[in-house]
């Protein structure tokens, strides 16, 4: 399309159907994603860590793996029931940044020493978070729309964008590196939940009730499980509220005060 | 912009709205033709000029061609939000989420 004078006088109606298109999400990832391999520039040094550094930071990047995968899952199984084809077309495109996601992570995980990816994600990962992603998978199959899209991209992405900011401000500089590169695809992510959610339920009001079920519900688990991720990553009792408090303003703008 | 556009309507009639020029400030989330639309939050030390808000979804900076008005629309590409211009906590303009 030609480029506007100014995108702001776009109608909401060319707005929405270029933000969810493929050629939008090609062009936004292909500069940032240029030249990196496995996530990061092939010349970023690998930092000194100690052992319990790097036990830790394994532990956390397994529960990430967890995260990521639930989301890949997720993401492509909400391809077939997604209502309209601008979800379907954004929901195919969140599938292939989940995937990278994950093969970068797992990636990391075997520049720390760990031969058996798979295995030490089993091991290690929160019994909360391979319950959430039990339960993500369950509303997908049983096609409930409303409930997983909320499940994935508002509560798991939400959580993920804030914990993975964080953890980038102090992390080694190449894990900082693929964090950094994970938080500008899951900005789309939430973005989209949220959007699609509030439209959702500007037209159909009554999905408001089974969206507070499911958040009762799976709030308690995504929580306890980055709980356990701040502990690891060790962040100050100061900052503990700033991933609770972004997903909660997500939620209030949704009407779940 | 569509036909009739109030936002439109109302700059015409408001000659004193400021024009910004706006340069690419390296935001690198949305394709390039759009990037000059953005920037990212600094920090304490940073603040907003009269053409720009704070994306309360993502909190990217979305910045204008033009001063800000109570009831204008922006979006912020960057979490595919549309957003109005609104009189906050004392007066001062802020980004609503419009769904």
């Amino acid at each position: 399309m030609a480029q506007p004078l100014e995108v702001h006088q776009l109608a909401p109606e060319a707005f929405l159907e270029e933000v969810h298109s493929f050629a939008f999400w090609f062009d936004s990832v292909r500069d940032y994603l240029d030249g990196l391999e496995h996530g990061r520039s092939p010349h970023t040094p690998e930092a000194v860590l100690t052992p319990l550094e790097r036990d830790r930071l394994v532990t956390v990047l397994c529960n990430y793996c967890i995260g990521e995968t639930a989301a890949l899952e997720g993401a492509g199984g909400l391809i077939q029931i997604a209502p309209n084809r601008q979800a379907k077309v954004f929901l195919a495109t969140q599938t292939v940044d989940e995937g990278r996601h994950l093969e970068v992570l797992t990636q990391r995980l075997r520049e720390l020493g760990v031969a058996d990816a798979e295995a030490e994600i089993a091991r290690r990962g929160s019994r909360s978070l391979q319950e959430f992603h039990r339960r993500l998978l369950e509303l997908v199959r049983g096609r409930d729309w409303v409930a997983a899209l909320f499940a994935q991209n508002v509560v798991l992405e939400c959580m993920e964008f804030a914990v993975f900011g964080l953890h980038a401000r102090t992390a080694d500089p190449r894990t900082r590196e693929l964090l950094a590169g994970i938080v500008k695809d899951e900005r789309r992510h939430m973005g989209f939940g949220e959007n699609e959610l509030g439209r959702r339920l500007r037209d159909a009001p009554y999905a408001r009730e089974r969206l507070r079920a499911v958040r009762s519900e799976l709030d308690a688990l995504v929580l306890r499980s980055f709980e356990e991720t701040l502990d690891a990553i060790g962040t100050p009792r100061s900052e503990r509220a700033q991933p609770g408090r972004h997903y909660l303003d997500a939620v209030a703008r949704l009407g779940f005060a | 912009m569509t036909p009739g556009d109030p936002l439109q309507a109302e700059d015409d009639r408001n000659e004193a709205r400021r024009r910004f020029v706006l340069d690419d400030r390296g935001f690198d989330e949305v394709p390039k033709k759009y990037r000059r639309f953005y920037r990212r939050w600094e920090g304490p030390g940073d603040a907003l000029a009269p053409n720009e808000a704070l994306c309360p979804v993502c909190k990217i900076v979305v910045r204008s061609t033009r001063e800000l008005r109570v009831g204008d629309r922006l979006y912020c590409m960057a979490c595919m939000t549309r957003l109005v211009i609104v009189s906050g906590d004392g007066g001062r303009l802020e980004a609503q989420v419009v769904y």
